[in-house]
This record gives C-alpha cells, sequence and structure tokens, in this order.
C-alpha cells in the first residue's frame, strides 16, 4: 500500500520536474514586465514622487559582503540547517525533533539576513522558532506518549524506494535551481528604496502627496510599504484566513460532550 | 573546488533549500507519526520560502519579501488548525499513527 503511494508521488514529482525544467530553460531573461494596471489620476498623483536613483557603488556586495567569513558562516548556517531537518525527520524523540527544528528555522533567519531579508529574519524567528515551535512543543506535551515505531513504510524496499524519491527529488530540484542565471549586478548590494514616510496637503492647490525616504532595501519600512501598496488585497485575505484558522483551530480542538459520544475520555477532556 | 566552497552565489542558496524540501518530503514519506509529518510540512514551506527570498534578492523586487510574509502567515494558520485537528484525532483514537488513521469517520 504505502509503495504505491511511494510510487504514485515519484512519478508526480518526475512529471513536475519535466514541466519546469524546459519553462525555467526556456524563460526569457530581462523580458519586460507589464506596466500593471492603470492608475487612475488621483492615484497617480498619490503616488511617491522619487528622485532618479543615485548609482549603485560598482560591486558593493564582492567587497564588503562575500569573501572567506561570508563563506564560512554560509557554510555553518548550511550545515545548521540539514543536520537540523536531518534531525526532526530521524528522532524517534518528539521534543529532539522540535528542537531539531527550532535549529533550523534559527538558521533559515541566518540565511535570509545573508540575503539583505533583515525584517523577514526578525519575523521566521518570532513567528516560527517562537510561536509555531512553542505549539509544536504544547501539542507533544499533551499527547505525552512516545511514537510506536519510528519509521513509516513496512520492510525495507519501501524504506530504500521512499529514500531513493527523496535523493532523486534532490537531485533533480538541484539541477534545475543550479542552472538558474541571475540577472546582470545581481550580486551588488542592494539600493535603499523609497518608501512611504507621510502625507503632506499642499496649502495653495490642496493637493496631497506621499513623502517619501530611502531606507535600507528589505527592511521593515520597505517591506511594508511593499505589502500595503501592491499586496494589499492578499494581506487582507491573509487576515480573514487567520480568523478562520483561530475560530476552525479552536472548534475542532475542543472537547467532544460527554453526553454525545462514549468515546471522549474524561482523563483527556479534563 | 576552492571557488564553489569559497564563491557563495545564489545557487549556494538555491541547493540549500532544495536539499532542505527534499528532506522534507523524505520526513513526510518515512514517517508515520503526525507530528513528524507536520513538521516536515513545515520544513517544505520553509525551503520554498528561502526560494522565493533568493530570487527576490537576485531580482532586487521585493514582491519577493511580501510573498514569503504571506507565505508564514498561511503556515501559521496551518499549523494551527493541523495541530488542533491532531489533538481532536489523539482523543478518539489514542494514537497519531497515520498508518493507522485511514478511514475519515471513527
Amino acid at each position: 500500500m504505502r509503495i504505491v503511494v511511494v510510487l504514485v508521488s515519484l512519478a508526480m514529482v518526475a512529471g513536475i520536474v519535466a514541466v519546469a525544467v524546459p519553462a525555467v530553460a526556456s524563460a526569457q531573461p530581462g523580458s519586460p514586465g507589464s506596466p500593471g494596471r492603470p492608475i487612475p489620476e488621483q492615484l497617480a498623483q498619490l503616488r511617491p514622487q522619487v528622485a532618479p536613483t543615485p548609482p549603485p557603488p560598482a560591486d558593493r556586495d564582492k567587497q564588503e559582503g562575500t569573501g572567506g567569513w561570508m563563506a564560512a558562516l554560509f557554510w555553518v548556517v548550511a550545515l545548521g540547517s540539514v543536520g537540523g531537518s536531518i534531525f526532526v525527520i530521524t528522532r524517534r524523540n518528539l521534543i529532539a525533533a522540535v528542537m531539531g527544528m527550532v535549529a533550523t528555522f534559527f538558521a533559515v533567519a541566518a540565511v535570509y539576513m545573508m540575503l539583505y531579508a533583515s525584517f523577514l529574519a526578525v519575523i521566521q524567528v518570532l513567528v516560527y522558532a517562537g510561536a509555531i515551535m512553542v505549539l509544536f512543543v504544547f501539542v507533544v506535551m499533551i499527547l505525552n506518549k512516545p511514537e510506536d515505531e519510528p519509521w513509516g513504510l513496512v520492510g525495507i524496499p519501501g524504506k530504500i524506494l521512499a529514500g531513493l524519491a527523496m535523493l532523486y527529488l534532490m537531485f533533480r530540484l538541484t539541477q534545475t535551481l543550479w542552472g538558474v542565471k541571475p540577472p546582470d549586478q545581481a550580486l551588488a548590494a542592494p539600493r535603499p528604496v523609497p518608501v512611504v514616510v507621510g502625507v503632506t496637503q499642499d496649502p495653495e492647490t490642496g493637493q496631497r502627496r506621499l513623502d517619501t525616504e530611502r531606507r535600507d532595501w528589505g527592511s521593515t519600512a520597505a517591506v511594508g510599504t511593499n505589502l500595503f501598496d501592491d499586496y494589499l488585497f492578499p494581506f487582507e485575505a491573509v487576515s480573514i484566513l487567520l480568523l478562520v484558522g483561530v475560530v476552525g483551530g479552536g472548534a475542532i480542538a475542543r472537547p467532544l460532550k460527554d453526553d454525545e459520544s462514549g468515546e471522549s475520555d474524561p482523563e483527556v477532556t479534563a | 573546488m576552492t571557488g564553489l566552497l569559497l564563491d557563495i552565489g545564489y545557487g549556494h542558496f538555491l541547493v540549500l533549500a532544495a536539499v532542505l524540501f527534499a528532506i522534507g518530503v523524505g520526513g513526510v514519506l518515512l514517517r508515520r507519526n503526525a507530528l513528524i509529518v507536520m513538521m516536515s510540512i513545515e520544513l517544505m514551506l520553509n525551503a520554498a520560502n528561502m526560494t522565493i527570498v533568493t530570487f527576490a534578492r537576485m531580482h532586487g523586487d521585493l514582491g519577493g519579501h511580501s510573498l514569503a510574509l504571506i507565505v508564514i502567515a498561511v503556515a501559521a494558520a496551518e499549523v494551527a488548525v493541523g495541530l488542533a485537528i491532531v489533538v481532536a484525532v489523539f482523543r478518539g483514537r489514542r494514537h497519531v499513527d497515520i498508518d493507522r488513521l485511514n478511514t475519515l469517520r471513527y
């Protein structure tokens, strides 16, 4: 039964990769993006008026960022994340697995910092290593029952098949992603981007205008300006999703009433 | 070889994300405990996020950061509902072994 599942998933992965590889290979680099939706006249006046960007210092990142220490940091972080994630899928003890997960999340946060995504790194630590892992620890404590059998897939052949599927997926993903060519100037440190810091009204004409400043790429202000400008609707949709998640989680995890079901265990529901 | 070790480019980050994703897939395939399976799913979401952030840096597009933030929020909602389901299943059946959870009703 499990072997069938593995075979089906293997076939699906192969199909996805087969579709994805030509798509990546044939993607035209540097094709001009669509101009986006037309902006109404009033909104266009509200759009930030930004001075032309100063030319970036040539290859600043090469001088400041990468090099021996950056490489050492990357390999430490890569070892930590891969080791932590292997820890997660091999440990019999659930708390040990959760701790491996926390190590992985911190390593991923470090990777975000190396990619100039400082806001996301902080969010990663707060939300994943903080909130989500605490939730996992709570559920592990509620269950409070060691695992019967650490491995699924009855028998050695199933394990070997799943391992092969995993290695094949790793190989194809690596092959695909290693071939991605970054655009020119991608190695230079990102320039500061304009962010909205306020609204001023012209006392004579009454027109309102957004005040902008330049802040670091990937900082909270920059991500916030992008999120509330271009991605406002997904943001609002996510707020509804979180509301549904909270209500649904509470409703599902609520103890069953004793008069409705004889299966409810007072020891567990208490 | 020394260049591969010392010149950290975008390929390194992308391959790291690919390895993490594959390990997550292995966890889903190999483990039977529902909690470990959920953690492996989190691992895969993280790997996908890392890819998004790398591409955002590569193209200098902050939209990738907004997308990653939204993925994190969706993952949080998924964990809340998923763990509630795990707790509810454990109440009824006293185990969370996904090989034995092969019916929709109990």
